[in-house]
């Protein structure tokens, strides 16, 4: 039977040229904007380098202190994290860095925006790192202060131009001269937690990192559980610590600090009332909206047009006993083929558009791609897609009356 | 006619409030597209206020740590001396971290008689920053020593500011503020600080003392034209020996302008672009529908031509219905629209959502036109005797 729906749905795809063109180009669109929607949020959400064990991992990543009329909240001190966050049982690793800035390096007659970030050795044990030469830090190297850094492919292919291997070498930034000991794969610049092109061990900050003495600084810290079993526990005993701290001034009242896990500590806005995640998904979910109930309103007049074409074909089978919901379900799944098919069309024009993206001078190390999860959310929208613009016109049609069907023709 | 033509349309109510809705919901999508174009060309037609050519800026994140106020100054004195000296260096400023076509804004709020006036963007900055960026003076005068002390703290406004505390009288010499007042020594032009398709805002200068000096982070500098990467370098070098402790960037204001302008932009693209498929999507969409209408009254028509209507007047007929359709969308989108200047939803001037009005109205109706034309035509070349004699 579905194969005969099949063929009649082509059939009349093939009837009215200049109507299947419309609806497919309406269709097709619509899911490749969609899709290239979906592409670049699975590349925020499930881009997992360098934090690939991130179901084990909390990220501490602002500090809110409000009161009545009064409100302050920004990155973490080094010295709150080392006093109080590196006193919690729980974790089994904590690491702390910087967040990253910028600096100038001037080579060759060449200036180079170099982004550095300070981190500790644990570092580059809790996050998986692709080092394409040389290796991290040591803790040993941390405490001895000694000048030496892991960059990034992208800044050494500036700074070096195509020299081979680099480690050994010396690299200029910030008016300090560092040795390099590792080269990294990019980090890209969507993971801003982490992305960086110079990564310093904290002891060569220019100023004692520990005179800061307030909640608030430059730094965030990363916990790790031994197993993901025990992140809840691990986040109940940060919030429990967090709980117990005093103000650090008596205009507050109070202090919102949070172990996330990274999705929520990805969209954190620093202020506590306003939820990232739900502007987020606000944004999102309107955007959808407004995408696709134009070219749905569009494919629902389309169609109640075309429904008028067919309507000796309704009557025939009407009067030979079909039920309105055979009738309705057969134009249904015909629209559906119709999606799908146009669905097909749009994976082509999303990789036309994700090329042009990709090339695009947007975002550094961007590299949208279709996988999986995107087909998936693209199969989706398809048949919500078919459902919306197919359902109302079905009703139309399978109420049709025998005799004005008939009739019409 | 018109009473003929809306029977005409009630007769096929159900098709026809599809269509409506599909205008409507269009007109809404052109409605904030051009809401966002108007508001930038509005803005992108004032002039920027300032001189940014050859303008750097050198951040330098944490400079010394000291709260004695005379090492502060000795400091800075010693820094600024060092820097003017240097052969490609015209003139150096320090000011707050909300320089030109940064993403950092400072604001503030002031009482005054009564009123509060918000939302006023609040510049830390020294005697030479209105000779450095050239930004015009409209009365009175910039800041000099003397300033240092005068008891009514002076304060330079931009012009958004006076005509919000004083109309559009003189302000030189006005004081203002409930709570602590400030004296006005000179009004300045708008400068508009995020790019170009910015607004100014409101404005207020404060001269810097020595004693806050020590929490600034920024300072601008005007080189020669022929100042190169080299001398960058130099610079670069010359800054961070000073300051030890520091961390030193150096960025053009020329970067910083088309990196904010480029922000501003991006988000405007991708909606025009995306709007534009939709557009062509409805376009393509009306077309199809009205020509198949069309087919469907060949037999009303041929009746028409064969009682003596002229083609022309066929083709008007069917325009003149689109026409009505539409201008139902139009009535109910514009009751839509106009909401958002009566409740000044995104605090943006009345003028730019009228303006944005008209030009969807008009779009639309153009659409419209352009869609219903075609089938028009072909309507009026029916033959009548062919198109009775097939029903």
């Amino acid at each position: 039977m579905l194969v005969n729906y099949f063929k009649i749905a082509i059939a009349v795809l093939k009837r009215r040229k200049f109507f299947t063109f419309i609806s497919i180009f309406v269709i097709s669109f619509t899911i490749t904007i969609l899709m290239v929607l979906a592409a670049f949020v699975d590349k925020v959400v499930s881009e997992n380098y360098p934090d690939r064990n991130r179901s084990r991992l909390l990220y501490i990543t602002t500090f809110e202190e409000s009161g009545p009329g009064s409100m302050n909240s920004g990155a973490l001190s080094f010295y709150y994290l080392e006093r109080y966050v590196k006193s919690l049982k729980r974790p089994a690793k904590i690491f702390i860095s910087s967040r990253h800035e910028n600096t100038n390096t001037y080579v060759n007659n060449k200036k180079i925006t170099v982004s550095y970030k300070y981190t500790d050795a644990t570092y580059w044990e809790v996050l998986d790192h692709d080092f394409v030469e040389g290796k991290p830090f040591t803790a040993q190297q941390l405490a001895n202060g000694e000048r030496v850094a892991v960059i990034s492919e992208d800044l050494k292919k500036e700074y070096f131009g195509n020299m081979p291997s680099v480690v050994g070498q010396y690299i200029e930034a910030d008016d300090v001269r560092y040795r390099v000991s590792g080269v990294i794969r990019t980090v890209p610049s969507t993971n801003y937690l982490f992305s960086g092109d110079l990564f310093l061990p904290y002891t060569l900050s220019k100023i004692d990192l520990r005179s800061n003495k307030d909640y608030r600084g430059n730094f965030m810290g990363v916990l790790e559980a031994a197993s993901s079993a025990d992140v809840p526990a691990m986040k109940a005993e940060y919030e429990q610590m967090a709980a117990r701290l005093p103000m650090s001034n008596k205009m507050y009242t109070n202090i919102y600090t949070h172990a996330d896990n990274y999705l929520n500590a990805y969209l954190r806005t620093g202020n506590e009332k306003k939820s990232g995640m739900q502007i987020a998904f606000m944004t999102i979910s309107i955007f959808v909206l407004l995408i696709m109930l134009l070219p749905a309103m569009n494919l629902v007049n389309i169609n109640v047009t075309r429904i008028m074409e067919r309507s000796s074909e309704i009557g025939v089978r009407k009067a030979f006993g079909a039920s309105s919901k055979v009738l309705a379900g057969q134009f249904i799944i015909e629209n559906l083929i119709l999606t799908l098919l146009s669905g097909v069309i749009s994976i082509v024009l999303s990789l036309i558009a994700l090329q042009v993206i990709n090339n695009a001078p947007l975002l550094n190390n961007l590299h949208l791609s279709l996988n999986f999860n995107v087909l998936l959310v693209t199969l989706l929208a398809c048949l919500v897609f078919g459902l919306l613009s197919g359902v109302y016109p079905a009703w139309r049609m399978s109420r049709m009356h025998v005799v004005d069907a008939l009739k019409a023709s | 006619m018109f009473r003929h033509l809306f029977i005409l349309m009630w007769n096929k109510k159900k098709q026809n409030f599809l269509l409506m809705t599909e205008m409507f919901v269009s007109f809404l999508v052109v409605f904030a597209v051009l809401t966002i174009s108007v508001y930038y060309y509005g803005n992108y037609r004032k002039p920027i206020g300032l001189d940014y050519e050859n303008v750097w800026i050198v951040d330098y994140s944490n400079p010394l740590r000291t709260d004695n106020k005379d090492s502060i100054w000795l400091f800075y004195d010693a820094l600024q001396k060092t820097v003017k000296a240097l052969p490609q260096v015209r003139e150096i400023s320090f000011t707050s971290n909300n320089v030109p076509f940064s993403s950092s804004t400072i604001m503030n709020g002031v009482n005054n008689r009564g009123k509060n006036i918000s939302s006023i963007n609040w510049y830390n900055i020294d005697d030479n920053y209105q000779n450095l960026l050239n930004i015009k003076l409209l009365e009175g005068r910039w800041f000099n020593k003397q300033d240092a002390v005068a008891r009514v703290k002076p304060v330079v406004i931009n012009a958004t500011l006076r005509e919000e505390l004083f109309g559009n009288q003189p302000a030189v010499g006005k004081q203002y503020g409930d709570d602590k007042q400030s004296r006005v020594i000179g009004v300045v032009q708008d400068t508009k600080m995020k790019g170009d398709y910015t607004i100014a805002g409101k404005a207020v200068y404060n001269r810097v003392d020595t004693g806050s000096l020590g929490g600034m982070q920024k300072m601008l500098v005007r080189v020669t034209p022929d100042a190169d990467i080299t001398f960058e370098g130099r610079l670069y070098k010359t800054v961070s020996t000073v300051m030890k402790t520091a961390n030193v960037e150096i960025q053009h204001l020329t970067d910083r302008r088309k990196y904010m302008n480029n922000m501003s932009l991006m988000p405007m693209i991708i909606l025009s672009i995306v709007a534009g498929f939709l557009i062509i999507n409805v376009a393509l969409g009306l077309f199809g529908v009205l020509w198949y209408n069309i087919n469907k009254r060949r037999g009303e028509i041929g009746l028409r031509r064969a009682v003596g209507a002229t083609g022309s007047s066929v083709s008007m007929q069917l325009v003149a219905e689109a026409l009505i359709l539409s201008t139902f969308s139009i009535i109910v989108g514009v009751f839509f629209a106009v909401q958002f200047p009566l409740l000044n939803v995104f605090d943006l001037p009345a003028g730019v959502y009228v303006m944005a009005i008209v030009l969807s109205v008009l779009f639309i109706y153009l659409l419209v036109l352009i869609c219903a034309f075609y089938p028009g035509r072909q309507a009026a070349a029916v033959y009548p005797a062919v198109a009775l004699h097939e029903d």
